[in-house]
């Protein structure tokens, strides 16, 4: 039990489902109360606001096909990290990994000169073992260096960075591009189908989704997915009962990178249709995936619904740049208090807050856990 | 479906409408933060300004807009009734080209592309010229003969200017070398300050670069050292040692281009050939440290004491001959280009055959460097 000024905090082991949920609605509504005021000292009405981006977001077509567009990468790479948090693998590198499946897509689309039927899948295998091959390094250092997976993961993001501007700059520069840091436009065989008058290229969103599901199946159903929650759950564990850790890490982050990359294919064969500055290929989906992979609690299914949260607030921020004319800082601070309070009421999941009874004389020291 | 259909339906009416009324609003797509002391700050600028101007003008904005998601914005500014469209980065072109096909009825500029359509044109300020003046006083300031560069990246505006800029300093003083650094990024005050530095502990005494902030004028000014402001005026961050700069007038070109579609001379078909390419001569940029002052006054004294030989002009001060080129240049018939032959890249190939100059298409696409450039120079010609 812990106590906090008046309060004690119990533990509660496992939070139920409807707990989960309801704090977590509270948690947005919270949010959405505090960035009320500050539309409200910006001078905009909130009720205006929040009308305004319901619905030029959810109310309209367009707006829900801008939600699609950005929930595509966020639910690849999430679902990729979700499999991989089960494991306790903190994969930090979704973003490194999302690159290198765009520049092994790129490479395919201008240099490969494979026939057209065949260009896209290809594009898509190869973006896939481009980013489990991003992935796998950090893994062989946990399992066989005990390097720290944070920091490695989150290093080679960095590296991926710095070879996609070298590419741009140097080798691969669009001679079409005027000097330019691009390369050139894709061929029209290696652009992704859209939906109509959207730029949602569906064949991602499919594959998405079909990865979420499978996810869900190994996760539950196999004997790999057996093995990755025992080594997430207690490490000591699967070490008695054999489990090969080194298996286990690879089969991770095959799966968890090759997600990252095919997010990455996604996005240069689908929206830009060429490698460019890796801030623009990505705009830090890599990194929003891990909140969504988070709040999605281990379950690849969730992911979807997380990342469509995420791709929501991405789409609410252009609609509060462009409709209500705020500054665009004003995205950053909406976005990072939504997850402020997401994860500040992490803490009512697992400990139930009531008041001190009267009369108990407080004991331990401010903060220490006797439970 | 339909709705969307129909809804665009609308909005293309409401923009024959608009146009029709006399009545222009125009929407600007920006690729950084207003704020940000460079490149959007002075679109933005510009905006106010002729917004202020015009009673049948009004102007909006989108800002920090990733490359990518032009498309998008343009799509809500149209929806949002705009009839003209700005899109102020390279990386829009595409974008802005596949919108001109969406909105036949809407006007599109895009600022330094080189695609158009025949509702979309093309525009541009650009600095060479004032990078040569630059150079001139640059050289006649140098007492080791060394003079630092921080570059953003090594593209062709950049090379271009670079290129102009160290012409001019070795027309005054034909042994100083120019040394380049990289900096990889358009804003970047920390590499910047890094940049300087480094180039500081090579000897090199006076500063001229790309950045978007005014971290090298800063530095130098630490040491001691002359600089010349970049893409702002920067006399007010160190008023002993900015020498002169670069301005930009976005606002001059805004001007015109609006003017001419209020006046139907625009209009969506006849934008397939338009392109500004504007310099000293129509006032879309300036040299100076601050608007109106050519020169800082502290620095007047040293640049008249310094005498060049030139085979047109005899014996000329420095002084004299910054704003006698100014003239042959800003006045509307330009008599003057910086890259005029015979102009050998350092290689020892020659570029500009002598009496020549250089078209604007080989202006906008050049990769060579100039003899008395040093350093790294990415995509630089081999043979």
């Amino acid at each position: 039990m812990k106590r906090v000024g008046p309060f004690v905090l119990e533990r509660r082991l496992a939070p139920s489902r409807a707990a989960v949920i309801g704090v977590s609605v509270l948690a947005v509504l919270a949010a959405l109360l505090v960035m009320a005021i500050i539309f409200w000292g910006y001078g905009v009405s909130p009720w205006h606001a929040y009308a305004t981006i319901a619905k030029s977001t959810l109310g309209s077509r367009y707006g829900l096909m801008e939600i699609l567009r950005r929930t595509i990468p966020l639910l690849l790479c999430g679902v990729g990290l979700v499999i991989a948090f089960r494991s306790q693998f903190w994969n930090i590198g979704a973003e490194g990994q999302l690159l290198a499946g765009a520049v092994a897509a790129t490479g395919v689309a201008l240099y490969s000169g494979i026939p057209a039927p065949w260009l896209l899948p290809t594009m898509f295998v190869v973006g896939f073992l481009a980013g489990a091959v991003w992935g796998i390094i950090p893994a062989f250092l946990k399992v066989k260096l005990r390097v720290n997976d944070v920091i490695t993961t989150l290093m080679m993001n960095y590296i991926m960075i710095y070879i996609v501007e070298w590419l741009i700059h140097g080798p691969w520069k669009g001679p079409t591009m005027r000097g330019f840091a691009y390369t050139d436009t894709f061929p029209k065989a290696a652009w992704l189908p859209t939906l109509p008058l959207s730029r949602v290229h569906w064949p991602t969103l499919v594959i998405g989704l079909v990865a979420a599901v499978l996810a869900a199946f190994i996760l539950a159903r196999t004997r790999l997915g057996y093995e990755i929650r025992v080594v997430g759950e207690s490490p000591d564990a699967a070490r008695y009962a054999g489990i090969n850790f080194l298996r286990v890490s690879l089969w991770v982050m095959i799966l968890s990178g090759g997600l990252a990359g095919l997010a990455g294919v996604g996005e240069v064969g689908g929206i830009h249709h060429k490698l460019l500055s890796p801030v623009q290929v990505s705009v830090g989906y890599g990194y929003t995936a891990i909140i969504v992979a988070w709040l999605a609690r281990g379950s690849p299914i969730a992911a979807i619904m997380t990342a469509a949260l995420f791709g929501l607030i991405f789409a609410a921020g252009d609609v509060i740049k462009v409709a209500l004319r705020m500054p665009f800082q004003v995205t950053g601070v909406f976005n990072g208090l939504i997850l402020f309070f997401l994860i500040g009421v992490e803490l009512l999941m697992y400990w139930r807050v009531r008041l001190a009874p009267k009369g108990e004389r407080w004991t331990g020291k401010a903060g220490s856990s006797e439970s | 479906m339909r709705r969307l259909v129909a809804s665009l339906f609308v909005v293309a009416v409401l923009g024959l409408v608009g146009l029709a009324a006399g009545n222009i609003k125009a929407g600007f797509i920006y690729v950084g933060p207003i704020g940000d002391y460079g490149w959007t700050f002075a679109h933005d600028q510009a905006r106010q300004i002729v917004d202020e101007e015009f009673d049948w003008l009004e102007t909006v904005y989108v800002e920090s807009v990733p490359e990518g998601q032009a498309g998008t914005f343009i799509d809500q500014l149209v929806a949002q009734g705009c009839n003209v469209i700005f899109t102020t980065s390279f990386g829009f072109m595409d974008e802005t080209i596949e919108a001109a096909a969406r909105y036949p009825n809407v006007i599109f500029a895009h600022c330094s592309g080189f695609k158009r359509a025949p509702n979309s044109a093309t525009y541009m300020a650009d600095f060479y010229q004032v990078y040569y003046l630059n150079g001139l006083m640059a050289g006649a300031l140098t007492k080791s003969g060394k003079i630092g560069y921080v570059g953003a990246f090594p593209i062709p505006e950049l090379k271009r200017h670079i290129n102009a800029f160290t012409i001019g300093v070795r027309t005054v003083n034909p042994n100083a070398e120019v040394h380049v650094r990289w900096i990889y990024e358009w804003f970047n005050p920390a590499a910047a300050k890094e940049a300087a530095e480094a180039l500081i502990a090579e000897g090199c005494d006076v500063f001229a670069f790309t950045e978007d902030s005014p971290t090298v004028v800063q530095v130098a000014a630490e040491h001691g050292l002359p600089s010349f402001g970049h893409y702002s005026p920067m006399y007010d961050f160190a008023p002993e040692y900015v020498v002169s700069g670069q301005i930009v007038h976005w606002e001059a070109i805004y001007r015109d281009f609006l003017m001419k579609v209020h006046d139907g001379i625009y209009n969506p078909t006849n934008l397939q050939h338009v392109d500004y390419w504007w310099l000293l001569s129509q006032g879309a940029v300036e040299v100076g440290a601050k608007p109106g002052m050519v020169i800082n006054p502290a620095f007047e004294d040293d640049l008249k004491a310094v005498v060049v030989n030139d085979p047109m002009l005899g014996e000329i001060s420095v002084y004299d001959l910054v704003m006698t080129r100014l003239h042959q240049m800003g006045d509307p018939g330009v008599t003057y280009d910086p890259f005029q032959g015979p102009i050998y890249d350092r290689q020892g190939k020659l570029r500009v055959p002598e009496g020549c100059w250089l078209s604007a298409d080989s202006l906008v696409t050049m990769e060579w460097a100039v003899e008395g450039v040093v350093g790294p120079w990415p995509g630089e010609p081999t043979e």
